[in-house]
């Protein structure tokens, strides 16, 4: 028989597994499940929320990752910013609280895991190893502050444990957050910090990226842009893209005092008369507060958005990469002989969710793995995991390649980009690394691939004529001798001043045939 | 004359290293082959060269090794001139073949390609190949009445056995110098002329036989323009009843379409045909020794039908009977009657009566 143990101390237990019992709940939510994943994803939490602050104050980034390995499946993962810095009294806000994210309720285009974010590496960090996470902060005045932050799940805050301030002689600006954690491996393989930067600075190219591995090789992704994305606006949702759990979020936390004036004011497209047929339809009153909506009635609302027609949302809250920007990005990460970019025009998917496709290929140089490789990205954010399931690999498997003049698709060496920006990413689950398939999504997407395709298929077939245009020379040349032996020999004349001015002759006019070639390529 | 072909063959080379010292691309012009580039002359009623050329250009990747195999051919040919050498164009094959660098590819691959190339030069340089001082494989005998120098030898064609004399590739040294015969008679087959010099046809018929051995070669050919031009002997030609048959008989009248540049001095537009024809089944009552036309001979008919040079009413009229009884008669089957018929019934009821077709 155990010992009886009174309510305090179970509730004490209780208390201190909470965390890690709450992340174990949500792990695979969370990004961190596998050992390489789990690193990946410390990376991607820390490199998101200082590409954000960045970008939000107007800076051009500067981004620093370094790994150092402590032991067996244990590291270090630093990383730091040159964003405007953290006041002290927001740092537990910012590194502490689940769900902290001013973006979660908001309608908008954004790279992050919405709402769980760095927090959840903090959580990671202190679930693995015990430790608090280092925070070095300062906002380029007198003083850097240090605080080693901690989270309590229950409250759903975060604590500083210990703080610190010192004299900015440097005059240095940024955060820095620094995490120790366990379970976790570094390699080198897709699934890799190394490639998950790699394809960051692809998307952005606007960032500096240094990275440090744990065996100390300095890896720097260049800016090669100084052009700053502009920021996302947030949009109003749309009814279509809309379901009874977002109305019912949604409606608890809007002032509007009845749910008709929340419907035509929180929403764009529905006008006074949309709502009178909102509520015909859906026999809900539009009258009532609000906040007093019962699930039943959020979903005879939806219901009733679905039956009705709507104008498509505006287009303004989307912020593609651009094409130019991209092929930067390409350019200065995989040095391509070819490459070449396309940004369709924004669509709807579900009747009203905005998104844009991007595409990006670029040919050879240090493009593809051993054939085909696919960059998969939504809103600038790399999917790196899930690749077999996502409608963006699928999209690219359906396209056939050999009539796009690619010979052999195992072994081409072919990178081919693509962006899904949208407010709202159908992910297939909630690790978000797959695009789920949505019919217009898949469409557009082939769409885009077979445009980069037909742009692909005439730089092949320019590069093979110019193989053949080569191995035609060669062959004339290989005639060369023994008729200008035969010659000499009829005319009397020197062979080798007639060998050599042939063998001139051809050389120059294949020349001008190339360079007329790479002209009419340019038209 | 061995010195213009030098100088024809040297001009030849000079125009292109000339082409290749202005950084032009090197080509020479050749007169076209093949039907589309032959026309009957109905004045002079032979086949003629049309003035259609084609370049054939060094950098043209489908011309280059036709260009280097031609200036091969020619330097060739000016070595044999220069130097007073004759050699057969099978020798003329081994001696340029070679591999081209260090590859696989030879400079010729069959002797098909180093023939047609001397039948381009040819027709570029308006030369007979025998000026090039190249021989082909002789074929084709003739036996009869009448004295012939070769060299230092000096003969009578009725006094060389059964075999006749054979004549040679090249034979525009030979003289004529004595004859005691009223016509020529080229029969298409060796058998057929063993059968009439053995029933002495030739010998008591005044006649000088020319066996041609299928198809007339080139020697044959030249020799019968000589022999009527020099000495006035009308040609009679006897050949097989089907279509390939007459077309050796129209080779020998109005010449051939790929040596069309070569009519004037190798055919006999006043040749007449004597047999076989259609119209001999019937007449000599030959209808159980006919053969079945095959798929290839009723082409042929087709395409005959359709030469100007066929467009004779007499000649349509044999075309298209043969075409319909859709059989063909050759010579030896006149050995059904008997085996002198041919020499002692057919062929002098023939001709005496002027049984000939144009």
């Amino acid at each position: 028989m155990p010992d009886i143990k009174n309510a305090d101390e179970l509730f004490k237990d209780f208390k201190a597994q909470s965390v890690s019992e709450f992340f174990k709940k949500n792990a695979a939510m969370l990004g961190y499940t596998g050992k390489i994943r789990s690193l990946t994803t410390l990376v991607h939490e820390g490199v998101t929320n200082a590409l954000d602050a960045c970008e939000e104050a107007g800076i051009l980034p500067e981004i620093f990752v370094r790994i150092d390995e402590l032991g067996t499946e244990h590291y270090r993962v630093t990383i730091e910013d040159n964003a405007s810095g953290i006041p002290l009294e927001y740092i537990p806000q910012v590194f502490g609280r689940m769900l902290a994210g001013s973006k979660a309720h908001r309608n908008i285009q954004s790279r992050g895991q919405q709402g769980i974010g760095v927090s959840g590496a903090v959580m990671f960090s202190q679930v693995t190893t015990g430790k608090p996470t280092i925070v070095h902060t300062s906002t380029g005045g007198k003083y850097i502050f240090t605080g080693k932050v901690q989270l309590d799940v229950k409250h759903n805050v975060g604590e500083i444990v210990e703080k610190e301030k010192i004299h900015n002689k440097w005059g240095w600006r940024g955060t820095i957050i620094s995490l120790e954690a366990k379970d976790i491996l570094y390699n080198k393989s897709r699934y890799s910090p190394y490639n998950y930067l790699r394809m960051t600075s692809i998307a952005n190219p606007h960032a500096q990226i240094t990275f440090i591995e744990p065996d100390g090789t300095r890896i720097l992704f260049e800016r090669s842009t100084h052009t700053m994305p502009k920021l996302p606006k947030p949009i109003k949702p749309h009814p279509y893209g809309i379901t009874p759990d977002d109305l019912l979020t949604m409606s608890g936390n809007t002032n509007k005092k009845s749910l008709g004036q929340f419907l035509e004011k929180d929403f764009v497209r529905i006008s006074a008369s949309k709502v009178a047929e909102i509520g015909r339809q859906s026999g809900v009153s539009m009258k009532m507060r609000p906040d007093k909506l019962t699930w039943d009635e959020a979903e005879r609302v939806v219901k009733a958005f679905k039956s009705m027609k709507f104008f498509a949302p505006p287009t303004e809250g989307l912020r593609p990469i651009g094409d130019e920007e991209i092929q930067k990005g390409l350019e200065s990460t995989l040095s391509p002989e070819f490459s070449h970019t396309i940004t369709r025009a924004p669509q709807t998917y579900r009747g009203g969710i905005l998104f844009v496709v991007e595409v990006g290929i670029a040919y050879g140089g240090k493009s593809g793995k051993g054939g085909i490789e696919i960059i998969r990205y939504a809103n600038r954010a790399p999917l790196i995991f899930d690749q077999g399931g996502c409608a963006i690999t699928e999209a690219v498997k359906s396209i056939d390649w050999k009539r796009y003049n690619v010979r052999d698709v195992e072994k081409i060496p072919l990178t081919i980009f693509i962006n899904l920006v949208s407010t709202h990413v159908p992910y297939t689950s909630a690790g978000k690394q797959a695009i789920a398939d949505e019919e217009e999504i898949f469409a557009e997407i082939r769409n885009a691939l077979m445009d980069g395709g037909r742009s692909l298929s005439r730089y092949l077939a320019g590069k093979r004529r110019l193989y053949e245009k080569r191995s035609k020379m060669n062959t004339l040349l290989r005639y060369v001798p023994e008729t200008a032996r035969a010659l000499a020999r009829l005319s009397n004349k020197e062979q080798d001043t007639i060998e050599e001015r042939l063998a001139t002759l051809i050389t120059e006019r294949y020349q001008i045939d190339q360079v007329e070639e790479d002209e009419t390529d340019e038209q | 004359m061995s010195n213009d072909v030098e100088k024809k063959l040297q001009k030849l080379a000079i125009e292109v290293v000339s082409q290749i010292d202005k950084k032009k691309a090197p080509y020479v012009e050749i007169p076209q082959r093949g039907l589309s580039n032959v026309f009957f002359d109905d004045e002079e009623r032979m086949l003629k060269m049309g003035d259609k050329t084609s370049k054939r250009s060094f950098i043209n990747i489908a011309h280059t090794k036709k260009f280097m195999q031609t200036m091969l051919v020619s330097s060739y040919a000016k070595q044999l001139v220069e130097n007073n050498k004759h050699a057969g164009i099978r020798e003329l094959y081994y001696a340029l073949k070679h591999s081209i660098g260090k590859g696989k590819e030879n400079t010729f691959e069959d002797q098909s390609e180093s023939n047609l190339i001397i039948e381009d030069l040819e027709r570029m340089i308006d030369v007979l190949r025998e000026q090039l001082n190249l021989t082909a494989d002789r074929r084709g005998f003739i036996y009869g009445d009448i004295e012939i120098r070769d060299g230092k030898d000096r003969f009578n064609a009725s006094k060389l056995g059964r075999g006749g004399w054979a004549v040679p590739g090249n034979i525009e040294d030979i003289e004529f110098k004595k004859s005691n015969v009223d016509r020529i008679l080229v029969v298409e087959t060796a058998a057929m002329s063993d059968r009439l010099i053995e029933e002495r046809f030739p010998l008591d018929n005044n006649c000088l036989l020319v066996a041609c051995q299928g198809q007339a070669p080139r020697g044959i050919r030249r020799l019968l323009s000589r022999l009527h031009g020099e000495m006035g002997l009308p040609v009679v030609v006897f050949t097989d009843g089907d279509p390939y048959g007459w077309y050796i008989y129209s080779t020998i009248k109005q010449g051939s379409i790929n040596l069309a540049y070569l009519s004037n001095t190798l055919s006999v537009p006043d040749a007449k045909f004597v047999g076989m024809t259609m119209d001999d089944i019937e007449t000599y009552e030959l209808q159980g020794v006919t053969e079945k036309l095959k798929d290839m001979d009723r082409k042929r008919i087709e395409e005959e039908l359709k030469y100007p040079w066929f467009k004779h009413k007499k000649w349509q009229k044999q075309l298209n009977k043969c075409k319909k009884m859709g059989v063909r008669i050759e010579q030896q089957a006149l050995a059904n009657k008997s085996l002198e018929f041919v020499a002692q019934d057919y062929l002098p009821e023939k001709i005496e009566s002027r049984d000939f077709l144009p």
